[in-house]
């Protein structure tokens, strides 16, 4: 468990380092919201606990320990309720799979969505196919669908490919089609294009896979940390699919020792050792930093770049807000006019790709989380 | 139009490469009547933005930069051969200086330094005669103006609501309408002054309408149905100058739509 996933979070541990845990078991639990559990992702002994600056969650880590239990006792691991699924959530570690729009945080215990998105859209090759990944799990699917309606007063949406539906449509749940660009792959294109969320009405998404370990929970009562991860990127030998736990080490998986490894795509993933909770895909490059060796390059990279509008910078944002005066409004930190522009509705990973096509190289992820905080703070 | 072929540019001075790229061939059109006098006017327009781009970028501590090649470059393309070099110097120190070196540099004014030194020059030597478009120019123009469409730093939006807007405007006025003439007379000053990135409007919605409002303005600085240089540059001027306040009503348009929407 990596304290990048949740940013801000401050853990109680409820394990010690060298302590032995079984699959599921409670690692730690959030200092402010005592019901959210996070669960072990494997059996093992608990290598290493963190702090990070502020007694924030910096690592948590697990090696695999012969020795270590492989199953929940059975005292735990009774089956729960499917009509009354928040608790057995709260208290299993599913809580921390969804995330809200607007802020892109872990829901507080007792939130209400307004609707809930199973994001299952594939875009491009690199990402394992919902469709085939399901083929063997559609049960449990269609049983973690119905234990999301339960959780919601409104709908359930299904975004997924263009193709055979994934899910029965019936009067809480609708399957939607997404195709086309890098973005339509981003729940929060799904969630504009959908169901607008705003500060009152906030919506959760939620993986495809996740959703299929709720079903496995609520089927057998065990925790299921298998997860289906594609390993790619051109410094990649051959891309393939990998059946993984989350929160892997990322050696161990792709088996290489140079380039670089990101955890998530090559646009919003980071350099990690671990897989991130909320990616299910590892990007191998062998591009390396820049050659300290060459430092009249710098010459060429004056300061302060100047934002100049082109048509990628149009084409980067598939949310319907003007991309040039949020850009500004994300630069200069006014949280007013972002918010008018509609800036809630978007996370880091939505407006990773203006970096990249922006002349002015500002890091507009960074720029829109300080927004959101100071948003969040003000909000009620 | 994706570009497959071109890589898009992704810093300030690949914008500006790509437009001098696209200036080189209008400007070897022009000087191929007086090769020498118009080496002669570029180097001292090249030496005037640049020395004023370095003096900037010193004091401010920036590295260097090379943006105002391409304001030396439209300058030298406009402006007739018999001028005076000290005038040259003048007005494309002042365009560079009053329209983008104070503000911090290119991209963060709101007008085209090229059209401020244009326009400085119209009003500060009104004896001289600018040269007037040709339909030779505006083939000259044609490939770098398709590069720069593809690349995604002019918007077709505004060049399509220029060329309808003026030639609209000019029939409703009852003066000449050859949709040819129109295009070929626009050409030049549409891709490099008008629809110039850092002054055209920057939200779709406001493309059209700057685009429609700089063409009313370039028909209505013509006279008897011919369009100057003198008309393209003011138009640009004062299009740019009211740009900011056409992306600012867009956005509150866009702001009150969003929110009527939520609350459906």
């Amino acid at each position: 468990m990596l304290g990048a996933d949740v940013p801000g979070l401050r853990p109680r541990f409820e394990v010690e380092e060298g302590a032995l845990v079984a699959e599921g078991q409670v690692l730690f639990r959030d200092r402010k919201h005592t019901e959210i559990a996070f669960a072990a992702p494997m059996s093992g002994r608990v290598s290493k606990l963190a702090y990070g600056p502020r007694k924030t969650l910096s690592v948590c880590c697990i090696a695999g320990d012969q020795n270590a239990p492989t199953a929940e006792s059975d005292a735990v691991s009774s089956q729960p309720d499917p009509e009354n699924p928040r608790a057995a959530l709260l208290e299993r570690g599913f809580w921390p799979a969804f995330r809200t729009r607007p802020f892109g945080c872990i829901p507080a215990p007792d939130a209400v969505p307004a609707a809930i998105f199973i994001k299952a859209v594939r875009v491009g090759l690199d990402v394992p196919d919902p469709s085939v990944v399901l083929t063997e799990k559609e049960e449990e699917f269609h049983l973690g669908i119905k234990v999301l309606t339960r959780l919601t007063d409104g709908e359930v949406f299904v975004c997924q490919s263009p193709g055979a539906p994934l899910a029965r449509d019936d009067a809480r749940v609708t399957c939607v089609s997404f195709g086309g660009t890098q973005a339509a792959g981003l729940p929060g294109t799904h969630i504009d294009r959908v169901f607008p969320a705003t500060q009152q009405n906030a919506v959760w998404s939620i993986g495809y896979q996740d959703t299929a370990a709720i079903g496995h929970l609520f089927r057998g009562g065990r925790y299921c940390a298998s997860r289906v991860v594609a390993i790619g990127g051109p410094a990649s030998a051959q891309p393939r699919l990998v059946r993984t736990s989350l929160g892997a080490g990322i050696a161990g998986l792709s088996g290489v020792e140079q380039g670089r490894a990101m955890s998530g795509d090559a646009l919003v993933g980071r350099e990690a050792l671990y897989l991130g909770r909320y990616h299910e895909q590892v990007t191998l490059l062998n591009h390396s930093v820049p050659d300290p060796r060459r430092p009249w390059m710098d010459w060429f990279r004056p300061a302060g770049h100047a934002l100049i509008p082109t048509r990628a910078l149009d084409q980067a944002l598939a949310v319907d807000i003007p991309t040039v005066p949020l850009l500004r409004a994300l630069s200069v930190g006014d949280v007013e006019a972002a918010e008018r522009l509609g800036c809630l509705a978007l996370i880091e990973e939505d407006v990773a790709a203006l970096s990249r096509h922006c002349t002015s190289g500002a890091d507009y992820a960074r720029l829109l989380r300080q927004v959101l905080d100071d948003l969040m703070e003000g909000a009620p | 139009m994706r570009s497959v072929w071109l890589p898009r540019p992704r810093s300030v001075a690949g914008v500006s490469v790509a437009q001098c790229a696209a200036l080189v061939l209008p400007f070897m059109f022009v000087a191929a009547s007086d090769a020498s006098r118009y080496a002669v006017l570029l180097v001292a327009a090249l030496i005037a933005a640049l020395a004023f781009e370095g003096a900037f970028a010193f004091l401010r501590g920036h590295g260097p930069s090379l943006d105002g090649v391409t304001t030396a470059l439209v300058a030298a393309i406009v402006v007739p051969p018999e001028i005076a070099l000290w005038q040259v110097i003048t007005v494309v120190s002042l365009g560079a200086v009053l329209g983008e070196l104070v503000f911090g540099g290119r991209g963060f004014g709101f007008v085209s330094p090229a059209t401020v030194a244009l326009a400085l020059l119209v009003i500060s030597f009104p004896e001289l005669e600018l040269s007037q478009p040709t339909r030779e120019l505006a083939l000259a123009v044609l490939p770098g103006g398709i590069s720069l469409l593809a690349l995604g730093l002019i918007s077709g939006r505004v060049l399509l609501a220029v060329g309808l807007s003026a030639w609209a405007c000019m029939y409703l006025s009852g003066q000449g309408t050859e949709p040819g003439q129109i295009a070929a007379a626009l050409a030049f000053g549409l891709v490099f002054l008008i629809a110039d990135p850092t002054s055209a409007a920057s939200t779709n919605a406001g493309r059209w309408i700057y685009g429609a409002l700089a063409g009313g303005l370039v028909a209505l600085f013509s006279s008897q149905g011919v369009i100057t240089s003198e008309a393209v540059i003011f138009a640009a001027l004062m299009a740019a100058i009211f740009a900011p306040l056409i992306d600012h009503l867009v956005v509150l348009a866009h702001v009150w739509c969003r929110g009527r929407r939520s609350y459906v």
